[in-house]
């Protein structure tokens, strides 16, 4: 169980501080699929970034099973998001000088994990494998970066508008393997998004609107990649 | 669109010209005063000296001018590709909209004046030294003052800065050359080719070898900051009784200077250019021992290296000076391989370069991965 309980956090100083999160208190059960929708500048992605570990709240508490991580030094801050968390980020932060397969290896080698090509197959990459980032469309590279951050087997994975960048077929097609290996694995996926459609597929709605929430709800019928709208 | 904001960022270049020319000049200026009294050399032995004298100012001017000149060269390269990358994406746009290389590199000659600062630096340096300078090397010969030349004034200061202002606009055209869609979409960060290799290694090994070949022009400085160091360090030891206090200090000087300036813009560099890399690990779980020693640990073979050619090469010079140059002079002491100076220098610059490593290693674990990766976007 995630728990952020009363999260604030601001930017800038004096006069211009902005308060980005205000008192932000939401609960998400392991093996949920929760979608965090909101306008730009309403605080989704900072909050991702706090529940992730990447950012330090101002206040608040941020509880993995009961352990506060914003309280960790920043070595065991960063011991916690190697066990325990994965990324895909929108603008994939690929290593550059690293083909395909080291760029998974990254991923997977945290994790111990020696099978990792199985997940750059599933994920229609077999042919890239020897490639470079910059040899790669945006939908290829995001799918390396999808690859690199479930090569971890994270017990997280945070995804910030994963397929922002992504033509439809594509996007469809990576958050069908994503939502599948999440189904079979019980891992859990927050993720973030401005996309009303994708928020079909989750099981917990979060809306947000100028650092607070505005809503939080169950979503009952939940749909499958190839059923939302695009 | 090139600043004079920019030129202070080519301070390694700066930093290098001031020695070469610091150097040039003194020996240049003194053999150019030297010829004044060649009339009033009667004996043998004198005679032998200013030969002796006249020529090592040759080969040093030649030698150390030289390696610096090129290295200064190195440098301005490295420096306008350097500054290409980071603002490939408005060259590429001026490109598109139909700037020709020439147009865009024309405004590239400010960079000579990172030489023309460095040179002036030098050249007033050595003529502040000169009086000391001359009394030193005047040992054993008539007494004689420091003039001013201003055809040296010319040949080190004006016309570098001259040659290395169209040298950078050249240089500039060349980098330019690259398609618009390259310089605006960007390749792989590094210019060299990356290797393809299949070989299971582990990852971490494979970004150490990935980021020492991206960047091959860091491996040179790394290497040419431990050379630096090596050989003007040992040189300022093993010329005891060869040459002059004021000789051993101006080497030692000119050598930690040249090492320090060097090693700190090869590593400033290296850090700077990865921080996307060390932020993608962090936010990944790589502790921050293993993100410093997979960008910095490979470039210790090329200090070693450095360190290992500048042992030998001082030793060679010196051997030169002793059996060739200084010859006919007498009385001059044997000059044996001093292992007890090696050992001082190896030590000393063990701890100097890995003191540089663990400051930056720090940085690396000061780091925000979010503040890094919201700069990229």
């Amino acid at each position: 169980m995630i728990k952020l309980e009363n999260i604030h956090k601001s930017y800038g100083l004096a006069d211009n501080k902005a308060e980005v999160l205000k008192g932000i208190s939401i609960g998400i059960e392991d093996g949920d699929f929760a979608v965090i929708l909101g306008p730009s500048g309403s605080g989704k992605s900072t909050l991702m970034n706090v529940a992730s570990g990447l950012e330090r709240p101002d206040s608040g508490r941020v509880l993995y099973g009961g352990e506060n991580i914003a309280e960790l030094s920043d070595d065991k801050l960063t011991a916690f998001r190697k066990r325990t968390i994965g990324f895909i980020f929108q603008q994939y932060y690929l290593l550059p000088n690293l083909t395909v397969d080291k760029n998974v290896r990254m991923g997977a080698e945290l994790a111990g994990n020696r099978d990792y090509a199985e997940v750059i197959d599933a994920l229609g990459l077999s042919e890239k494998r020897r490639k470079y980032p910059y040899e790669l469309s945006g939908g290829e590279q995001q799918r390396v970066s999808a690859a690199r951050a479930l090569a971890k087997k994270p017990d997280v994975l945070f995804l910030d508008e994963p397929t922002g960048a992504l033509d439809e077929e594509t996007g469809r097609s990576v958050l069908n393997y994503i939502s599948g290996l999440q189904e079979k694995l019980g891992f859990t996926i927050i993720m973030v998004t401005h996309n009303v459609n994708i928020a079909e597929m989750a099981k917990t709605v979060i809306r947000m609107n100028s650092g607070r929430i505005v809503e939080c709800f169950r979503n009952e019928t939940r749909k499958t990649a190839y059923e939302i709208g695009w | 669109m090139v600043s004079t904001k920019d030129i202070f960022k080519f301070s390694g270049v700066t930093v290098i010209a001031a020695c070469a020319v610091f150097v040039s000049t003194l020996f240049l200026n003194f053999n150019i005063d030297l010829k004044g009294i060649e009339g009033q050399i009667a004996d043998i032995p004198t005679r032998a000296l200013y030969d002796a004298l006249v020529m090592s100012g040759k080969v040093v001017s030649a030698v150390s001018g030289g390696c610096l000149v090129l290295t200064s060269a190195v440098m301005l390269c490295f420096y306008i590709g350097h500054y290409i990358d980071a603002h490939r994406k408005e060259l590429g746009v001026l490109k598109a909209l139909g700037y020709t290389n020439l147009r865009i590199a024309r405004g590239f000659w400010v960079f000579g004046l990172s030489v023309f600062a460095g040179a002036a630096v030098g050249y007033a340096a050595a003529h502040c030294l000169m009086p000391w300078f001359y009394e030193a090397q005047c040992d054993g010969l008539p007494k004689f003052g420091a003039d001013f030349h201003f055809e040296l004034m010319f040949f080190l200061v004006i016309l570098p800065t001259a040659v290395f202002a169209l040298f950078s606009v050249i240089y500039g055209c060349i980098r330019l050359r690259a398609p618009v869609l390259v310089l605006i979409n960007g390749k792989a960060d590094g210019r060299a080719k990356p290797c393809r290799s299949d070989k299971e290694r582990p990852f971490l090994s494979d970004l150490r070898r990935s980021v020492v070949r991206s960047r091959k022009s860091l491996v040179f400085f790394i290497g040419f900051a431990a050379f630096c160091f090596s050989a003007m360090v040992q040189m300022a030891f093993a010329v005891d009784g060869l040459a002059s206090e004021l000789m051993s200090y101006m080497m030692l000087g000119i050598g930690l200077t040249l090492a320090f300036v060097t090693l700190f813009i090869a590593v400033e560099t290296v850090v700077r250019s990865n921080a996307k890399t060390i932020s993608i690990m962090g936010a990944f779980g790589y502790s921050r021992g293993d993100c410093s020693s997979a960008v910095l640990s490979g470039y210790r073979p090329a200090a070693l290296t450095g360190f290992v050619i500048g042992t030998f090469y001082q030793h060679i010079l010196l051997k030169i000076a002793v059996n060739v140059i200084f010859s006919d002079i007498e009385g001059l002491p044997d000059l044996d391989f001093n292992f007890a100076v090696l050992g001082i220098a190896a030590a000393a610059f063990a701890v100097f370069y890995e003191v540089i490593m663990y400051v930056y290693a720090r940085k690396i674990g000061r780091l925000s991965v979010k503040e890094v990766l919201s700069d990229s976007v």
